[in-house]
């Protein structure tokens, strides 16, 4: 599980790094759904054509709102790897592990910058292929009514393809 | 509504480093610094203030800050009185904001003031708070927001594009800590050898502890006057604000809009804008100082702002062009990598240090310098802010 959990004895203006990402709260739900099927997903514009990263309510060309969830590769590989190993936040130990991707040539989002999960210095490099992985964080509390219900929530970043 | 010119004619700031004190104290500080810099400037005087600050409201449980911070410096705004949060460029945006205002007639004499204080209460939070300086649900969680990392890829990307090196990036923050050994409101006052940093710890390689400005708290004013009110408050050289430009064109790093992450087209963009509405080209620039928050930066910073060909920021920096007697002396105080970056401080410390080189005080002058710029860059490198100066109006 990553994440602070919601005011952990830690002094109150915590930063809660991740989204929320319940329907109560956020209208591009759908985006968390698909992550939970191991789907990495954005909107495209129905009007226009328009694709955009990240999802939107609205097209960001023609401000058209008919919009629908496309797949992205799940797949890209590592042009420039990154490893920090000072002045890392809390929640994470040194080295932080990241990359600048590239995806395949006919994907509308064509790089992104991620952290690298489940691997270790040395264990990836330039070249190599990585996957989407999608990881439990912290749930959030958010009031449904007269109540406050706790809600749970992923996140994702990539992971090296296993070599066979 | 009329059609003024505006001028900068005081400035100041406090001790920068880890204080002991709070973000309310150090604007004090900050305000009194810039009107003892000009003898006879009250706070009568002044009818605006705008204050840069971006993590004000999380770190001092404050928002709604500018009122919070007039009355504290015994300011009472009749033209304008707001925050700025722009991160790093909140100083620089500031004195854009006020140029437009005293040259449209709106206001006559303007503090900006910029601040942060970044160690309090827990000094954890600071790594932590700068994973919200980005994108808060795309690029945070993913890592870019601890400023090295995104900086370490782009500095391996230029690395690869046009064979820059370790001992050219060495090279900028020599000439910096250089720059600001005799600076002594500055966050460091010494000398800094290759050795030194090459043996110092790496916190994202190419980059070193000493390729990385520190965290810094601290304050930086500066007042922006209309010229007809600015002849009657001083007697030195009038410095004018000639023009400038801001540019975001993303804000996702994914959506990066160069060629490769050494590339930086929303710079080129600002600084061509910034050179148009100015008068003013490359070559007329007599002292700048860029936005060296990592060594890498200003290599790609002398580029992107037309002072050597792109690819050859590496070997101009090296060459000794961006110090005292070279083509474009840079970060003449010592920049953000020696004297700190208390973000919404730095475009103001900026602002102060081209007024003084202009009208021949600073620290360490450039002898007849008469055109100078600042600059810059914030967030996960998202946005380009310049402005220009100069002893002649527009």
């Amino acid at each position: 599980m990553k994440g602070i959990p919601f005011l952990e004895g830690k002094y109150s203006p915590t930063l809660d790094l991740y989204p929320i990402e319940c329907k109560e709260f956020n209208r591009i739900y759908p985006f968390y759904d698909n992550l939970r099927e191991g789907r990495f997903t954005t909107t495209k514009c129905k009007g226009c054509g328009k694709v955009s990263f990240p999802p939107r309510v609205i097209c960001p060309e023609c401000y058209s709102e008919d919009l629908e969830y496309i797949d992205l590769p799940t797949r890209g590989k590592v042009v420039t790897l990154v490893e920090k190993w000072g002045g890392v936040p809390i929640q994470y130990t040194p080295p932080m592990i990241g990359a600048w991707i590239e995806f395949p040539e006919d994907s509308p989002v064509r790089h992104y910058f991620s952290l690298l999960y489940n691997c270790g210095v040395g264990e990836v490099k330039e070249g190599d292929e990585v996957q989407l992985y999608v990881f439990d964080v912290a749930p959030h509390p958010i009031d449904k009514g007269k109540e406050s219900i706790m809600k749970e929530r992923v996140y994702f970043g990539f992971e090296p393809v296993k070599k066979k | 509504m009329g059609n003024y010119n505006a001028c900068v004619i005081a400035g100041g700031q406090c001790k920068w480093g880890v204080r002991e004190a709070s973000y309310v104290d150090l604007v004090q500080e900050a305000a009194k610094a810039c009107l003892d810099d000009l003898p006879g400037l009250k706070p009568s005087h002044i009818d605006g203030l705008i204050f840069a600050s971006t993590f004000v409201g999380r770190r001092s449980t404050q928002v709604n800050t500018a009122p919070v911070v007039a009355e504290r410096i015994g300011l009472k705004p009749t033209s304008i009185c707001t925050r700025v949060d722009v991160l790093c460029a909140g100083g620089s945006t500031g004195i854009l904001l006020a140029q437009g205002l005293v040259e449209s007639g709106m206001a006559e004499v303007v503090m900006v003031l910029g601040s942060e204080k970044l160690y309090t209460p827990e000094r954890w939070q600071i790594q932590y708070d700068e994973m919200a300086a980005v994108d808060h649900d795309w690029d945070g969680p993913n890592g870019i927001g601890p400023p090295p990392v995104w900086f370490a890829v782009q500095a391996k990307e230029h690395m690869k594009a046009y064979g820059t090196t370790k001992e050219q990036l060495a090279s900028v923050s020599i000439t910096n800590y250089k720059h600001g050994l005799n600076n002594p409101k500055g966050h460091f006052q010494k000398e800094l050898t290759l050795q030194d940093i090459q043996e110092a710890p790496v916190i994202a390689d190419p980059l070193g502890l000493f390729d990385c400005c520190p965290f810094s708290d601290g304050a930086a004013a500066i007042v922006v006057a209309r010229e007809e009110r600015a002849k009657d408050l001083t007697d030195r050289p009038l410095v004018y604000l000639r023009g400038g430009a801001q540019v975001s064109l993303h804000s996702v790093g994914g959506n990066w809009p160069g060629e490769h992450l050494g590339d930086w087209p929303h710079l080129r963009l600002a600084a061509r804008k910034a050179y148009e509405r100015s008068g003013l080209k490359p070559k007329d620039i007599d002292v700048a100082q860029t936005h060296d928050c990592f060594s890498i930066s200003e290599i790609i910073e002398v580029e992107e702002l037309g002072f050597c060909e792109k690819g050859e920021g590496g070997p101009f920096c090296e060459s000794g062009e961006i110090t005292i007697g070279g083509k474009i002396p840079i970060n003449t105080d010592g920049g953000l990598i020696s004297s700190g970056h208390p973000f919404g401080a730095t475009g103001v410390r900026m602002g102060i240090e081209i007024m003084k080189q202009l009208q021949g005080r600073a620290i360490n002058q450039v002898q007849g310098a008469t055109f100078g710029l600042t600059h810059n860059l914030s967030g996960g490198n998202v946005e380009h802010t310049i402005v220009t100066y100069g002893l002649e109006p527009r």
